[in-house]
């Protein structure tokens, strides 16, 4: 692969990175976990890069390489702690605490969709971003019927954690 | 569900995260080495389809073909490795197929699909391993049994059906720990993706 792809890629990426961030916060609960996350969803991206004919936007590419990393193909370190672990630190932070900042309200969305199962957690992200049941059965796999049945029990799901 | 949809001006207006890389950052993390779940389990898998073949590497060709020839068994044994060569080489094409059409750009669920049926090929391959090594192993103990050249050594009064039973016993348990071995690493890497594919088909919970 030639330089001149690499750094188109380079560039590609480090405009549309927040999208992989997002992939990563929901996946991992600490940084160095994150960072693992990142970069071996980078390194799945650039092998796929030569193929990307740009036939869907480069972003919606991207999604579907990061869930299948985050869900499939990332081996979750040692470093990263058991989710029932985050689960239990969420539920001892008072509901009030929710309205303080936006900040501490993203902080805890965050650690709400961290205590989703793998599939869960990308239909909470899909949803966050607006993309169409279409968009989410052809990222998932699964019929359109089937991404709103599942996405109806994870937003309830999502629900319950955040108002307990 | 008003509060979720809330939460999605929140999501949006999200500031940049703090973990922040440059074009010199992706351009050094492209040249770094996968560590995904697919590279360990190809690297799993060709051990698996080696090692038990390797056994033959360290056997003594001239004291196993004597002791063939001496219990008769040499026809037999040409003809367990030669039906032992295709399917080898009939497994290793379809795990390779198979492996070829795992790609991170499909869909989750034909991607879970796809890694979990590379496996099942090689677990098909460990079955079929146990199943001959258990026929082999009947097949040598029954040769050698009713040979007269065992027979002679027998004591007096030494029951056949107590030493066939131990023979069993022991062969079988030889079996269950290579099989148990199996699904220790099986069990490993697949748990996730088990649960994963599950939770994507009609029937599985979220």
């Amino acid at each position: 692969m030639t330089k001149e792809l690499e750094q188109k890629f380079a560039k590609e990426l480090e405009q549309h990175q927040n999208i992989i961030h997002k992939v990563c916060r929901s996946y991992t609960n600490n940084e160095a976990a994150h960072k693992d996350l990142f970069q071996e969803i980078t390194i799945q991206l650039w092998k796929a890069y030569p193929k990307f004919r740009g036939e869907s936007k480069f972003s919606t590419w991207m999604y579907r390489v990061a869930f299948n990393t985050a869900i499939s193909l990332f081996r979750k370190s040692k470093r990263n702690v058991e989710t029932t672990q985050i689960y239990d630190n969420l539920k001892e932070l008072e509901y009030h605490d929710y309205d303080d900042s936006g900040d501490k309200q993203l902080k805890l969305l965050y650690e709400a969709i961290y205590s989703l199962n793998d599939i869960e957690k990308a239909l909470a992200l899909m949803y966050l971003e607006d993309k169409s049941y279409k968009e989410i059965s052809k990222t998932l796999g699964i019929s359109e019927v089937n991404a709103r049945v599942k996405m109806n029990r994870t937003k309830t799901k999502l629900k319950n954690i955040l108002n307990p | 569900m008003e509060n979720l949809e809330n939460l999605k001006d929140l999501w949006k207006n999200q500031e940049d995260s703090k973990i922040r890389y440059t074009q010199d950052d992706i351009s050094q993390m492209v040249q770094k080495k996968s560590s995904s779940i697919v590279k360990w389990i190809l690297i799993i898998s060709l051990l698996e389809f080696i090692l038990p073949n390797l056994l033959f590497v360290f056997t003594d060709f001239d004291a196993t073909k004597q002791f063939y020839e001496q219990y008769g068994l040499s026809n037999s044994m040409m003809i367990y490795s030669a039906i032992h060569l295709i399917v080898i080489v009939g497994f290793i094409y379809v795990f390779y197929k198979n492996y070829k059409n795992i790609s991170s750009e499909s869909t989750v669920k034909n991607l879970l699909g796809n890694i979990l049926k590379t496996r099942r090929t090689v677990k098909n391959y460990i079955y079929y391993n146990l199943t001959i090594m258990g026929i082999i192993g009947i097949n040598i103990f029954y040769s050698v049994y009713s040979s007269t050249e065992f027979q002679t050594t027998l004591a007096e009064g030494t029951s056949m059906l107590k030493i066939w039973v131990i023979s069993i016993i022991l062969l079988s348990l030889a079996l269950f720990i290579f099989w148990v071995f199996y699904r220790i690493i099986y069990g490993f890497f697949l748990k996730k993706l088990k649960k994963n594919y599950a939770a994507l088909s009609h029937q599985g919970e979220l």
